[in-house]
């Protein structure tokens, strides 16, 4: 108390504040209205108004002296944050508890938790792992059992319909439909109903909603939610293992009873018929969903089970549930009779289509053979008119075509014409016959080709007759005349009469002119005699104008220059010596111009004698070299 | 529209005192007596007609237990009252419901109760005396006389259980 007081004086003692919380003025005229009602002779007007006056502040110790001091109290609690932490603590229970009620605390706390919850599994995962293991591991092993069950349900329905009428036809539904056989032999063998669901409160076992398929019949269902309770009470008493478990599944004959728990409320199906495992999962559905919606609900049920009713609704779906064998039979289309006549259908389809391409596919080789025979028909004809072949036989035999006949060598070849028919050859058999035709211009052709036609020489078919036109060496056309004679008798006859003989004309006056010139040797001497180079002038002249003719008639001249000799003397030496005198004179024409070429040289020796005579005249008369002009075409 | 309220009610009593005779005679039953004996509870219900609604008295009918220890405790879980029946001619049993409801009241917190002394047409044999049941009433126990036999104040009894349960 000591300190306190002593504060109170340390207050009053200190300087004066000047508290604008305080209207002095209206203080002063307060304090001048109490004192009229004492004295009311006094002065009606506070006068002067001080503004520091230490009465005032005695004053106000005087009144509120002691909640001050409170005041003062708790402000150091407040701002001291040890002080403050002490005093919310001893209070802080008592407070939530007060508040539990109100959902808002949870909704304030709920972050605050969550962020504890977060950093506790950072710092040691194995804390929050320890506190739910209970809890997860009989669920977790709750939920493997349920699906090897349901595996195995599938597994066994499938097995036991694999192999019989009424299995194959499921396969061919699951193929269909594509979904699995195991699905399939399901939907078929699992024929059930939901007959009853209830949804049971855990705590008091009572029944919070229950809804009945319409023709199901059943006891009290307040007593029966009541019952299962016991009965999983019972259970889960009765055998260790199962504390945090209940009864999840019972059979009586047809009757299944299946119980779904869930954090307040327990669901239980009562099915007629073999239930699918997968309908564990759908009633779970439900059931965490009616959690969800009123768990607040749910949470504070006291035996009033009114205003559940969308919690009704829902279990409805539940007891809808359900897979009737006459909903399939009313359903099923005869997809037999249809299979079969799609079969039916699709083979004479087939067989339509089939007849119908084999049709097309002969009409096709119909058309095509006879655009080959045409094609084969027309060459056959282009080589019927053809000179030089005559056809015995044409036609097909084994896939192909035939031909044979007669064919002159000199006519069209076959092959040529058939390689422009565009005539495939390997599909074509040939068999030709040479013979040799009579026919003019047959007859033209080999004329042609053996008589070695000069340029200036043309045959052409006139009637029944060659006839050459033109001109020609005499020695052509008595060759040519020859050949005329070995045409074959009754066939075109060769007509040379329109030919002239080049030898008849200037070239022929021009040789019988150069043949007429003779040069002389003295005896032993194989140089012209002197005397003579007007001779050789004059031969040269002819002799160039010889080669020139010649030319412009397109035939060859050849002059033979012959050296003679008389008979005295050797044969031999005659021979040579003769052979000179030709050569010295084939010189000296040389040397007036003349072509060498043109000329040929031969010594005839003592044998081919101007005059047969012993005489010096005659033997002077056999020294010579003489000219043979000879014109070759 | 009355509203209909479920309450769970636990039938406690020692052995023989005519539980299950209160409950056959007065209560539309369904499941057979067998129940009590294999499966240790038997679940009864009984409707209360109050004037704003109606209650239905979930009953459970726990096996007679003289070993208080045997008692399966689970059953009481979430009960909202139960109904002590001891045999006025047997004073024994009396201390057995007395016994139980510290039992109850030990686990469950204090639940509303009423206690029937059965028997009631063998008032003449009764061994309880009135001394002790005044004294019950004066701790503020809701005690009945009751024969399962005649049907007297069996109504009356779960009545008031009803009425107490439905504030």
């Amino acid at each position: 108390m000591s300190a306190s007081a002593a504060a109170k004086l340390e207050w009053l003692a200190g300087p004066f504040s000047d508290d604008p919380g305080i209207d002095r003025k209206a203080l002063a005229g307060l304090l001048v209205e109490l004192a009229r009602n004492l004295e009311p002779q006094f002065g009606s007007e506070p006068n002067g108004v001080r503004p520091i006056d230490p009465r005032l502040e005695q004053l106000r110790t005087l009144l509120v002296g002691p909640e001050i001091e409170m005041l003062s109290r708790l402000s150091e609690v407040i701002e001291d944050p040890e002080q403050l932490a002490v005093a919310v603590g001893r209070i802080l229970p008592a407070a939530i508890a007060q508040v539990s009620n109100d959902g808002r605390l949870g909704d304030v706390l709920a972050p605050a938790l969550e962020k504890a919850t977060q950093s506790s599994i950072r710092s040691d995962p194995r804390t929050l792992l320890n506190i739910l293991y209970p809890l997860i591991v009989p669920a977790i092993r709750k939920s493997i059992v349920e699906t090897i069950d349901e595996t195995f349900q599938s597994l066994n329905e499938a097995l036991r319909h694999s192999l019989t009428w009424r299995g194959l036809r499921w396969r061919w539904e699951a193929w269909r439909t594509g979904t699995s056989f195991a699905d399939v032999v399901l939907k078929h063998t699992l024929v059930y109903q939901v007959e009853h669901v209830f949804l049971i409160h855990h705590h008091t076992g009572l029944l919070i909603s229950h809804v009945a398929a319409e023709d199901a019949a059943g006891q009290d269902p307040q007593l029966v939610s009541s019952m299962l309770v016991a009965i999983q009470d019972f259970v889960r008493d009765s055998f260790s293992g199962a504390e945090h478990q209940g009864l999840d599944t019972a059979r009586l004959g047809e009757l299944w009873l299946w119980s779904e728990p869930g954090p307040i409320a327990t669901l239980v199906a009562v099915i007629r018929g073999n239930p699918p495992e997968g309908l564990h999962e759908t009633l779970r559905e439900v059931l965490s969903r009616i959690h969800d919606e009123r768990r607040h609900a749910l949470e504070s049920f006291d035996g009033d089970s009114s205003g559940f009713a969308d919690v009704d609704a829902n279990l409805r779906k539940c007891v809808a549930l359900g897979q009737r064998a006459s909903e399939f039979a009313a359903r099923r289309f005869p997809w037999f009779v249809a299979l079969v006549g799609l079969i039916l259908l699709a083979f004479a389809g087939a067989a339509g289509w089939w007849w119908w391409q084999d049709e097309q596919a002969w009409e096709h080789a119909r058309q095509l053979t006879a655009a080959k025979q045409r094609i084969w028909d027309r060459y056959v004809a282009q080589l019927r008119a053809e000179p030089g072949v005559v056809i015995t036989e044409a036609g097909q035999r084994d896939g192909k075509f035939v031909v044979a006949g007669l064919r002159d060598p000199l006519a069209v070849d076959p092959q040529l014409l058939l390689r422009q028919a565009e005539i495939d050859p390997s599909g074509v058999v040939s068999r030709w016959q040479l013979y040799e035709g009579l026919e003019p211009a047959f007859v033209l052709k080999r004329l042609q080709a053996s008589l070695d036609l000069p340029p200036s020489v043309t045959l052409a078919v006139e009637g029944n007759h060659i006839v050459a036109r033109g001109s020609a060496a005499s020695t052509w056309i008595e060759r040519a005349r020859t050949a005329g004679r070995m045409l074959p008798a009754g066939g075109p006859s060769l007509d040379l009469s329109r030919l002239h003989d080049i030898n008849e004309g200037a070239i022929g006056k021009l040789s019988e002119a150069i043949q007429s010139h003779e040069i002389h040797f003295n005896f032993n001497e194989s140089l012209p005699a002197p005397g003579q180079d007007a001779i050789l002038d004059q031969l040269a002249k002819e002799l160039t104008e010889l080669a020139s003719l010649a030319s412009s008639l397109h035939v060859t001249a050849r002059v033979m220059l012959t050296g003679h000799s008389d008979d005295a003397g050797n044969g031999t030496f005659n021979l040579s010596l003769s052979a000179a005198r030709a050569e010295a004179v084939r010189a000296l024409l040389k040397k007036r111009g003349v072509d060498p070429d043109l000329l040929a040289v031969r010594g005839a020796g003592q044998f081919e004698p101007l005059e047969v005579a012993s005489s010096e005249a005659a033997r002077s008369a056999n020294r010579r070299v003489s000219f043979k002009v000879a014109i070759e075409e | 529209m009355t509203v209909t309220l479920q309450k769970k009610i636990c039938m406690l009593g020692g052995f023989s005192v005519g539980k299950t005779s209160l409950v056959k005679r007065f209560v539309a039953s369904v499941f057979s007596e067998s129940y009590l004996t294999t499966v240790g509870v038997k679940i009864d219900k009984k409707t209360v007609e109050l004037s704003d609604r109606t209650v239905n008295l979930i009953l459970w009918d726990l096996a007679g237990e003289d070993e208080i220890s045997s008692l399966r405790m689970t059953y009481l879980r979430g009960a909202a009252g139960y109904v002590l029946v001891a045999d006025g001619t047997r004073p024994s049993t009396l201390e057995v419901a007395l016994s139980l409801r510290r039992r109850v009241e030990a686990d469950f917190g204090p639940l509303p109760f009423v206690l029937l002394l059965n028997k009631n047409d063998l008032r003449k044999e009764w061994t309880i005396r009135d001394e002790e049941i005044d004294r019950l009433k004066q701790d503020g126990w809701w005690v009945r006389s009751t024969s399962a036999r005649t049907g007297e104040g069996v109504d009356d009894a779960f009545g008031t259980l009803a009425e107490q349960l439905a504030r």
